[in-house]
C-alpha cells in the first residue's frame, strides 16, 4: 500500500472518527472526568459499544480468513504501570491521546496543552526506551483469550459481543444516557436544586 | 441520527466507531490506534534539534515516512476536522476551557488548567508508550481482539484514572 493511499484513509476514517466522538459526547472533558468519578456513564456506553462492534467485526473477517488479527504483546508490568500513568493524565486531562485532537477541534484551548504535553512525553519516552525496554517494559508473546481456551476467536469474539449487549441493557436501564448529557452536552450535569422558596410565616 | 443533531445515542456513535475496524484492517493491515502518532510528529520534531534521538531503533520505527506511521498521523489529525465539522453543523458553541474545570480544580484560573493539561498530556503519553496502547489500541482493538495484555492495560487504565478523579479532583 502506497503512503499516499495511507495517508488519505486515515484522513477520512479521522474525520468519521472525530464526527462519531462529537456527537456521542464522549470527547468532553466533563464526560470523561465525570465517568472516572463514577457519575457519568456516557464514555464507558460509547467505548462497549464500539468494542463489541469490533468484536463482531472481526469475527468475520478473521474467521473467514480475511485478515490476520493484530494483538499487542502482553507485557503485564508495562500494562500495569503504562495503564496507571495513563489513567492518570486521561483523567487530568479529560481527555485521551485521540479526543484531544476532537477538543482542539472544537475550540477547547487547554487540549493545545494537552498535545503539546503529550508530544513532550512521547519524546521523553522514546530517550527513555532502550533503558525501560530493558528494565521494564522486556517481552511477551501475544496472547489472547480464546487461545487460553482453546477454542476459536470467533467464538470466544461473539461471546464478548453479546456479553457487553447484556451489560449495557443494565446499565442503560439504570441510568439512560440522555440523563447524563448536561443542558449544553457538555457532561455538565449541575445539580440544579429548586431554589427554596422560604417566606416567613405572616406574623399576625 | 442526523449529522446536525447536537448528540448522538452513544451506542449508535460507538458502533460507528466499531466499524472503522473494517477499513484499518482491510487497507492498513493495522488496529485503530492514536498514540503511536505522538511519537511519529513528536520524535520527528526533536530530531530536527538532537538528531542522535533518531538512532534509536524504536525512534526510526515510528519516524519512517511509511504508509502505516503517516496513515495513524492522518486519522488524528482527521478527529481534529470531523469533531470540527460535527460541531459546526450543530451549531454548538464551546468556551475556551470546559465549565467543568473550575468546578474540578476548585479554580477559574486559565493558567492553571493550561498547566495541569501539560502534565496530564505528559503522563497520558508517557503511560500509553509503556504500555505500548491507549483507550484506542489497547481499549477499542485489543479488548475486541481478546487481547490478555490489552484486558490488563484497560483494567490499570481505568484504575488509575478513577483513582486520580476521585482523590485529586473535586466533584464536578
Amino acid at each position: 500500500m502506497s503512503v499516499a493511499v495511507g495517508i488519505i484513509s486515515g484522513l477520512l476514517m479521522g474525520v468519521v472518527f472525530g464526527f462519531a466522538l462529537e456527537k456521542s459526547r464522549v470527547f468532553e472533558p466533563g464526560i470523561i472526568v465525570g465517568q472516572m468519578q463514577l457519575r457519568n456513564w456516557i464514555m464507558l456506553k460509547v467505548f462497549l459499544s464500539a468494542v463489541a462492534t469490533g468484536a463482531v467485526v472481526l469475527a468475520f473477517l478473521n474467521g473467514f480468513g480475511f485478515v490476520k488479527l493484530q494483538p499487542k504483546a502482553a507485557l503485564y508490568a508495562a500494562d500495569i504501570v503504562g495503564g496507571l500513568i495513563l489513567g492518570a493524565g486521561i483523567a487530568l486531562a479529560g481527555a485521551c491521546p485521540g479526543t484531544t485532537l476532537a477538543q482542539i477541534g472544537v475550540g477547547y484551548r487547554d487540549a493545545i496543552f494537552t498535545l503539546l504535553g503529550g508530544l513532550s512525553g512521547a519524546v521523553v519516552f522514546s530517550y527513555a526506551q532502550p533503558w525501560l525496554a530493558k528494565s521494564l517494559i522486556g517481552t511477551g508473546t501475544k496472547l489472547i483469550f480464546t487461545d487460553l481456551a482453546g477454542i476459536p476467536y470467533w467464538q470466544g469474539a461473539l461471546a464478548l459481543a453479546a456479553a457487553i449487549v447484556v451489560i449495557l441493557v443494565l446499565i442503560e436501564k439504570a441510568r439512560p444516557w440522555r440523563k447524563d448529557l448536561g443542558s449544553d452536552v457538555d457532561g455538565n450535569v449541575a445539580q440544579r436544586l429548586p431554589r427554596p422558596h422560604r417566606r416567613l410565616a405572616p406574623v399576625d | 441520527m442526523s449529522p446536525f443533531d447536537r448528540a448522538w445515542s452513544p451506542y449508535a456513535a460507538g458502533v460507528l466507531i466499531g466499524l472503522l475496524q473494517i477499513p484499518a484492517f482491510l487497507i492498513i493491515e493495522s488496529a485503530l490506534g492514536a498514540s503511536s502518532s505522538y511519537v511519529t510528529v513528536g520524535a520527528a520534531i526533536a530530531g530536527l534539534a538532537d538528531p542522535s534521538l533518531l538512532n534509536i531503533d524504536y525512534v526510526a520505527k515510528h519516524v519512517a515516512a511509511n504508509a502505516k506511521n503517516l496513515w495513524q498521523v492522518a486519522l488524528v489529525a482527521g478527529i481534529g476536522f470531523g469533531a470540527f465539522a460535527s460541531m459546526k453543523m450543530s451549531g454548538a458553541v464551546r468556551a475556551p476551557i470546559s465549565p467543568i474545570w473550575a468546578k474540578a480544580l476548585g479554580s477559574p484560573s486559565s493558567g492553571l488548567r493550561y498547566a495541569i493539561a501539560f502534565v496530564a498530556g505528559f503522563l497520558m503519553l508517557l503511560g500509553a508508550r509503556i504500555a505500548d496502547g491507549c483507550t484506542s489500541g489497547h481499549g477499542l482493538s485489543g479488548m475486541a481482539q481478546l487481547s490478555v495484555g490489552s484486558t490488563v492495560a484497560v483494567a490499570a487504565m481505568f484504575g488509575g484514572g478513577i483513582a486520580t478523579a476521585l482523590l485529586l479532583l473535586r466533584r464536578i
